[in-house]
């Protein structure tokens, strides 16, 4: 079970994610991101405090687009990951990767100083 | 019944029937020499009798015999067979009529030997005709029998045995008890009669030719009757062998049975072609329903369809469009198209797009609902439409047009049998369907073992060790097939590398991305990299070959049990779960990592980290995936790392073999039997000894 809600605000595009992304649903994660990319979004915030489980092929999808993201030099933030997901992403070593912050204002701060 | 002695039996009797007529023709022919010339008693007409009786039984035999070896003829055979034989019976007694025309004047003419030698030959003809006429409507009282017809008939054959004996009893004729006889007899063949249940079963034609016949088998028995009650007033020496209760019994039943047998054929005729309508409509419906074998296609029951719909419903022309369909390879094709040309189908199309009720369901094809739609159209030659949807699987497969000549040309029974039609053809298409699904998720199943059974020979039967440590691996997949991967390499006496691994994702694609990790391991460990060289390697040699979105996390280590150390670095696979026996802690080998194949650059060994380690007699290491940890129960929580760190702490000093088996039971325990797993778990539990 998972819903994306996708907003933009100010400068930047906000994604929020609300369930479960596993196997199943990893696509429809992938799209939105993919349609980010497509429309020049050049400021990504991802809203992860809804966000109760992430698989790897949930993971996958983060990792596929960390090359479009550098080439594009698309900032992207994840914010408000509670700690067994932000534990996942630590394990994985994808917080070395992507900026990963626990609240709204410190990931919006990162967004606009990048 | 082996064949040969059947033939034998029935030439026997046909042997016996000829010399028992010869002993009756002589026996009587003595007895009347005997009379004229005023010789009394030299033959007892007792004799004449029982020979007569014995000539009955065995005709009665013979042709029971000879009628039943030729079970399956048909009605029309077996009826003409009694008029054939009727025929030659009334022909023969025709030709004595004309041999004693001839004879005229003759003193031969007033003979009375040469006259009862000719009444034997009628005689004889007579009962064949009676007793072979009245075998014959015995298959047919039989035909479609029930116990109780079955009863009566063998009863009757009982009845008809005593009456033969009856004129040993009651030597003078006509009197009350032969009267009483005689209408009993009468009586009870009228009650067989009824049975005529065969007769629905003849085709029109088939029973105006049976007509023909029963009219033939009457006037034979008639004639036959009239021509043996002649000869008795004519003759002054003469021996009665007609004034027997059987034989007019048996004249009764067979008159009995042909009259009736006429009568009811003949008031069939008018409702004959509904019967027959109705017969090519069940067989029409067994044809559909018997379902397409598998190879064939669909399109012979959509003819058979046709042709059953057109045949029920008297209609003139007919086609079947089938709709546009993706999967099917025949799309917006029109099948089947019967008496009509392409130029008037056309012009009906338009037509019928022009008029309601077709117009709306024409246009859209989306109302699903509609069984059929019904209605007239004004067309120079078709004035009345039905056009009935064929469904498979829920979905409209096409639409069946059948046109007619007359106004107001389907009444409701033909809708009733045609939509009928329709739904057991639907019934067979589906069934085709789902066989051919079936027989291909079959096949796919089948794969899927042999993928599994490949898969399970990848993980490691035997794991590498020395006495200074037990080892013991576990794995289950949540699918078929799945993505977790262990092994181990043995350096030498005293140097080992273990590795623990998990493909992202599960299932099919998980399971071939893990054989590429085993090939990339066993090419990598034999070069004794270090831990952070290895997977630095294993990192660039597998961002080449995995998917974009694909990553393996994986831990590798190296052990030796000379110095008692372990190198290892972790590539974002699960921190490695030790109990330190000398500080009694148990706690999580957390080093920095990344897993193999999210950065695919240079710079991925800048992410990780090698860690460096003594270990001591006693100390447990737990190697696992996330699917251990990750595992939930119905309540969605998950199992966690402080579970596991927690029942290490209190399992430690089992071997490892029975820690794995331990940790694996409360996996199984938290999640319960309700909960499906829904990821691969495996398990490496290491327990130092020395």
């Amino acid at each position: 079970m998972l819903s994306i809600n996708k907003a933009s605000e100010r400068d930047h595009l906000v994604i929020a994610l609300n369930g479960e992304v596993d196997a199943s649903n990893s696509v429809e994660l992938d799209e939105v991101i993919q349609e980010a990319i497509a429309e020049n979004a050049h400021k990504i915030l991802l809203d992860g405090s809804e966000l109760e489980y992430i698989s790897s092929a949930g993971l996958g999808v983060f990792m596929s687009y960390l090359e479009d993201f550098n080439e594009k030099q698309v900032t992207f933030v994840i914010f408000g990951l509670n700690e067994k997901i932000l534990n996942v992403f630590h394990i994985l070593g994808l917080d070395q990767l992507i900026s990963i912050k626990n609240t709204r204002e410190e990931a919006e701060q990162a967004l606009y100083e990048a | 019944m082996v064949k040969p002695p059947n033939i034998a039996r029935s030439k026997i009797y046909i042997l016996l029937t000829i010399m028992s007529w010869f002993a009756l023709l002589f026996v009587d022919l003595v007895r009347i020499f005997g009379e004229i010339n005023q010789m009394e008693g030299v033959i007892k007409r007792e004799i004449t009798w029982i020979l007569e009786i014995i000539f009955f039984i065995l005709l009665y035999l013979f042709f029971n015999n000879s009628i039943n070896k030729k079970e399956n003829s048909n009605f029309l055979n077996l009826i003409w067979r009694a008029a054939s034989t009727g025929l030659i019976a009334t022909g023969t007694s025709f030709l004595i009529i004309y041999f004693y025309y001839i004879l005229q004047d003759t003193r031969l003419s007033d003979d009375p030997l040469l006259r009862n030698f000719f009444y034997h030959v009628n005689f004889a003809l007579t009962a064949i005709f009676l007793i072979s006429t009245a075998l014959l409507w015995k298959h047919l009282i039989l035909y479609q029998k029930n116990k109780a017809v079955v009863q009566q008939w063998q009863a009757y054959e009982v009845i008809l045995l005593i009456s033969m004996f009856f004129v040993l009893i009651n030597q003078e004729s006509f009197n009350y008890g032969f009267m009483f006889g005689l209408i009993f007899l009468i009586i009870y063949g009228v009650i067989l009669s009824v049975n005529l249940k065969w007769i629905p079963y003849l085709t029109f034609r088939e029973k105006w030719k049976s007509i023909l016949f029963l009219a033939i088998i009457v006037f034979s028995t008639v004639y036959l009757l009239v021509q043996l009650v002649s000869y008795t007033q004519k003759n002054v020496h003469f021996v009665n062998l007609s004034e027997n209760l059987f034989l007019l019994g048996l004249f009764a039943f067979v008159l009995i049975y042909a009259v009736f047998s006429f009568l009811v054929t003949l008031f069939n005729l008018p409702t004959s072609s509904v019967f027959e309508q109705k017969l090519t409509e069940a067989i029409s419906f067994q044809k559909l329903s018997q379902s397409i074998q598998p190879g064939e296609n669909e399109d012979q029951v959509l003819d058979i369809l046709m042709d059953s719909c057109m045949s029920a419903a008297y209609v003139d022309a007919a086609w079947l469009d089938l709709h546009a369909d993706e999967e099917d390879r025949r799309t917006g094709t029109v099948l089947y198209q019967k008496f009509i040309s392409n130029g008037e189908r056309q012009e009906i199309m338009d037509l019928l797009k022009k008029t309601e009720p077709f117009s709306a369901y024409l246009k859209s094809q989306t109302d699903a609902r509609i069984e059929y739609l019904y209605g007239k159209i004004s067309h120079e030659i078709f004035q009345s439409v039905l056009i009935m949807p064929v469904r498979a699987n829920k979905k409209i497969l096409g639409d069946m047009f059948l046109l007619k000549e007359v106004k107001d040309g389907f009444n409701k029974e033909m809708i009733n049998i045609i939509s009928t039609f329709v739904g057991q053809t639907s019934i067979s298409i589906e069934n085709y369907r789902l066989l051919n699904e079936a027989i291909k998720n079959e096949r796919y199943r089948e794969e899927l073992e042999i993928a599994q059974r490949v898969q399970r020979s990848l993980l490691p039967s035997a794991l590498h060790h020395n006495r200074c440590f037990e080892i013991d691996g576990f794995s289950a997949a949540a699918d078929e097939v799945g993505g977790d991967y262990y092994e181990t390499f043995r350096f030498d006496q005293d140097n080992f590398a273990l590795i623990i691994g998990d493909v992202s994702g599960k299932g099919t694609s998980a399971a071939f991305n893990m054989s590429q990790m085993k090939g990339v391991f066993h090419s990598l460990v034999q070069l004794n990299f270090s831990p952070k060289v290895f997977l630095s390697k294993a990192n660039s040699a597998l961002s080449r070959c995995l998917e974009k979105n694909n990553f393996i996390t994986t831990t590798y280590y190296t052990v030796n049990t000379k110095e008692k150390t372990i190198h290892f670095a972790r590539a974002g696979h699960c921190p490695t779960l030790y109990f330190d026996k000398g500080n009694n802690t148990c706690r999580f080998l957390d080093i920095k990592g990344m897993g193999l194949g999210i950065v695919r650059n240079d710079t991925f060994d800048q992410y990780l980290e090698e860690g460096t380690m003594v270990y001591h007699p006693g100390d447990v290491m737990v190697m696992y995936t996330d699917g251990i940890v990750e595992a939930k129960n119905k309540n969605g929580e998950e199992f966690g790392y402080e579970n596991l760190r927690l029942l290490l702490s209190s399992i430690y000093e089992l071997p490892a073999h029975e820690i794995r088996i331990k940790i694996i039971e409360e996996v199984y325990s938290f999640v319960g039997k309700e909960t499906l797993p829904d990821d691969d778990y495996s398990l490496l539990v290491i327990k130092f000894k020395a």
